[in-house]
């Protein structure tokens, strides 16, 4: 039997022989179709190398499905595959739990598309251009928490999404990207068409995992790894890629389920350290949390309101991708504006500090956690923590785990006199957050509220008006202030920010969400200079019946860039001659509804507040009969050495023609 | 439009070299404008002068640029607004002297 074994994974004798030797050796016919599947199993999991191909006429039918594949799997969630390397592609994608491939057009992926064919459940999602392709990718994965993948056209593609892997780094989205070297194995090395050296090293310092598949059955272990580094938190893009032979070249090879393969890195805190925060929580004067993303991606909204609300704690927020807590709560004392917790209006004084599931982005020298009151800092993000604040107690978790574990570490040492304690403090903060909410509704006594053009707070009230209770806010407005939209991840609104800031992801990033989650509106807020970084998805939009509404702030200018060089430069030559040769987008002025047009995407231009209403109207009416819309709303500029006609470099060629040609 | 929500609180630390402003440094020392304190307490939180130095607006334009902060994160009383407005409109106002040297 060993010879006959031998003989078989050697191919030295077919499958029938094989288990005709089986019978005759004296098993049973059933014992002999086990041994077999058994051995073929194991053949396919060592990896038998690559198949020859066959002669041109009989590739035709390579890329069966994965039902057909020669024999059945021992292992739940093992299956044996036959065929083409990109029929493999294809068959772990789905393995994985893909549902949405979102690429552009690459002919070295053919044997891909070809096995689409008869893979109706893995749905590919044409995308014009890498950039917004790959933001659109990342609203899905963001939205719904499910898998995808961006496939691109080799080292080309790859580095018109570049931009998009930055972002998904930057907020640590589980964003998976392929390309393939355009280079085949037989000739790599010498230059050739779209070859780069080291293709996968390009994106390493922007990606969790970069690799490049050695062998063509490796292909489907390559994805699956490049999944499992992606959707092991703390998440972060991944890279994968083969020479695009591969794709082409008959493997052997195992489709492996994603969930055999996942770490389960969902890991409670430490006990010891649970207790210690605990007891500094309970004992503190005046206890302050900050919430940030892990939150929202652990689903754990509801658990960090519950511990507030335990402790009468007030609640605050440093930049982030989400709104991670009711901006509603009477806990709530408002986003930070400065760039540190001392900046806060209230509290003043917190002498503990946590902070729950917050990468904390330094933008300045100053510690965002200042010196003086203890810190507890609650992350899966285990790397980021301790760089630069003093953590007096490090709670490495899931923070949906680490809330559990901490609310009941505070339950037990909660006594009556400590819960008054926290009922008067909730008086506190609510007394606060009450004065801080009607201080706020104040941004309509704007002298200019009812200017022409309009000016974007009165932009974005209207539309914080408008939009439904449970609006998702996809927001690339980047000099744009944020505000009235009341965000509230349980069943409110909301929100979906440019935390990366590579510009160009909030279209791609809309018509993501609203793929995800076609049930809820989703409106963009997009300045006129983000926009034009990135407006392709609009077809996607228009192409894929994705009812959204695209708002452009457009003041014609770069308006955040205008007024930072005028703080690095006080006082220059700039200011005196009012010559700004970086900022000013106009002459001629963009139409953005005319752009929205070519896209296939209905759209006008709106300039007053009453224009905007009725557009707003229309916008609905739009979406209600699933149609995407887009308002190009004139803004003011605003802010310090705006001219009315702003200069314009003279560079004209005009002069320079000999010739009217 | 390239900018962080948390710049938000956004006006004035434009107005760190508040103690000195340009034109009180040529007269006679006297009360200071109430509105120059809030200003002080309110602002510098985000802001260094760089950005509003050499701004120059009549009180309209300040009180239009205060209640643009709110949206960044800006909290104050009306009164507090106006008396910050008033201030601005005064010693910041069109026809004040420059406070810096030209370049």
């Amino acid at each position: 039997m060993r010879e006959l074994v031998a003989q078989y994974l050697s191919h030295s004798i077919s499958r029938r022989r094989f288990v005709g030797g089986l019978t005759k050796a004296g098993l049973t016919a059933t014992a002999a179709q086990s041994v077999l599947t058994a051995v073929t199993s194991v053949s396919y999991a060592q990896g038998a190398g690559p198949q020859p191909n066959p002669p041109p006429a009989a590739a035709a039918p390579a890329a069966a499905p994965a039902a057909s594949a020669p024999a059945a799997s021992v292992v739940a969630g093992v299956k044996p595959f036959q065929g083409p390397g990109g029929a493999a592609f294809a068959d772990q994608l789905i393995a994985c739990g893909v549902k949405y491939v979102f690429g552009n057009s690459a002919s070295e992926d053919a044997q891909f598309y070809e096995a689409l064919v008869d893979r109706p459940q893995l749905k590919y999602i044409l995308t014009p251009h890498e950039g917004p392709g790959a933001a659109m990718a990342a609203g899905y994965i963001k939205a719904s928490g499910e898998p995808a993948i961006v496939m691109q056209a080799a080292v080309v593609g790859m580095a018109n999404a570049i931009g998009q892997m930055f972002n998904a780094f930057k907020e640590q989205t589980p964003l998976v990207v392929y390309s393939y070297r355009t280079d085949q194995t037989r000739r790599a090395g010498r230059d050739g068409f779209e070859e780069v050296p080291n293709q996968e090293q390009i994106v390493q310092p922007i990606t969790k995992y970069s690799w490049l598949a050695r062998r063509a059955d490796m292909i489907p272990e390559t994805i699956r790894r490049g999944f499992k580094a992606a959707w092991t938190p703390p998440y972060g893009p991944a890279y994968i890629s083969w020479h695009s032979d591969f794709n082409d070249e008959r493997v052997r090879t195992e489709i492996i389920a994603q969930e055999l393969m996942d770490p389960r890195m969902r890991v409670r805190p430490n006990p010891d350290e649970v207790q210690r925060a605990a007891k500094l929580l309970v004992d503190a004067r005046m206890p302050l949390m900050v919430v940030g993303d892990e939150i929202y991606k652990a689903k754990a909204v509801a658990k960090a309101v519950k511990l507030a609300e335990m402790l009468g704690m007030p609640v605050t927020q440093v930049r982030q991708l989400y709104a991670n807590f009711p901006e509603t709560h009477p806990l709530w004392v408002g986003s930070l504006a400065g760039n540190s917790l001392n900046s806060l209006n209230y509290p003043k004084s917190a002498d503990v500090i946590i902070n729950v599931g917050n990468k904390f982005q330094h933008n300045g020298p100053t510690p965002i956690v200042p010196r003086g009151p203890k810190f507890i800092d609650m992350r899966i993000d285990h790397g980021s923590m301790g760089n630069v604040m003093l953590t007096e107690v490090p709670l490495v978790c899931d923070v949906g785990y680490g809330l559990d574990d901490l609310m009941a570490a505070v339950e037990q040492l909660l006594t009556p006199a400590l819960r008054q304690k926290a009922v008067e403090r909730t008086g506190d903060v609510r007394k606060f957050s009450e004065w801080a909410k009607s201080a706020r509704a104040q941004v309509v006594n704007n002298p200019d509220w009812d200017q022409s053009p309009i000016i974007a707070d009165r932009l974005t009230w209207e539309i914080a008006q408008f939009a439904d209770p449970d609006a998702i806010i996809v927001h690339e407005a980047g000099s744009v202030a944020l505000h009235s939209f009341d965000f509230n991840p349980i069943g409110g609104r909301e929100l979906f920010f440019y935390y990366g800031a590579h510009l160009g992801s909030g279209v791609g990033t809309a018509a993501g969400v609203k793929l995800a989650r076609p049930n809820q509106q989703v409106i963009c807020l997009v300045g006129d200079g983000s926009f034009i970084f990135g407006p392709t998805a609009l077809w996607n939009m228009a192409r894929l019946e994705l009812p959204v509404i695209t708002v452009v702030y457009n003041n014609h200018a770069y308006g955040g860039p205008h007024s930072r060089v005028i703080a690095n430069v006080p006082g220059g030559r700039m200011m005196q001659t009012g010559q700004f040769v970086h900022d000013y987008l106009g002459q001629p002025d963009m139409n953005m509804a005319a752009i929205a047009k070519g896209f296939g995407v209905d759209g006008e231009v709106v300039e007053s507040p009453g224009q905007l209403r009725e557009a707003l109207v229309r916008a609905r009416k739009h979406t209600v009969e699933g149609k995407p819309y887009l308002i190009d709303a004139q803004v003011a500029r605003k802010g310090v050495a705006w001219a009315d006609k702003p200069w314009v470099p003279p560079i004209q060629v005009a002069s320079l023609r000999q010739k009217k040609v | 439009m390239i900018v962080w929500r948390n710049l938000a609180c956004a006006l004035a630390c434009a107005l760190s070299w508040l103690p000195a402003p340009a034109q009180t440094q040529e007269s006679t020392p006297g009360p200071q404008h109430p509105g120059r304190s809030v200003v002080m307490s309110k602002c510098f939180q985000c802001h260094t002068d760089a950005m509003f130095r050499d701004q120059r607006q009549d009180r309209r334009g300040w009180e239009a640029a205060i209640y643009r902060m709110i949206g960044r994160g800006g909290l104050w009383t009306k009164e507090e607004i106006m008396l910050m407005a008033d201030y601005l409109g005064t010693d910041f106002g069109p026809n004040a002297k420059p406070a810096t040297q030209t370049r």
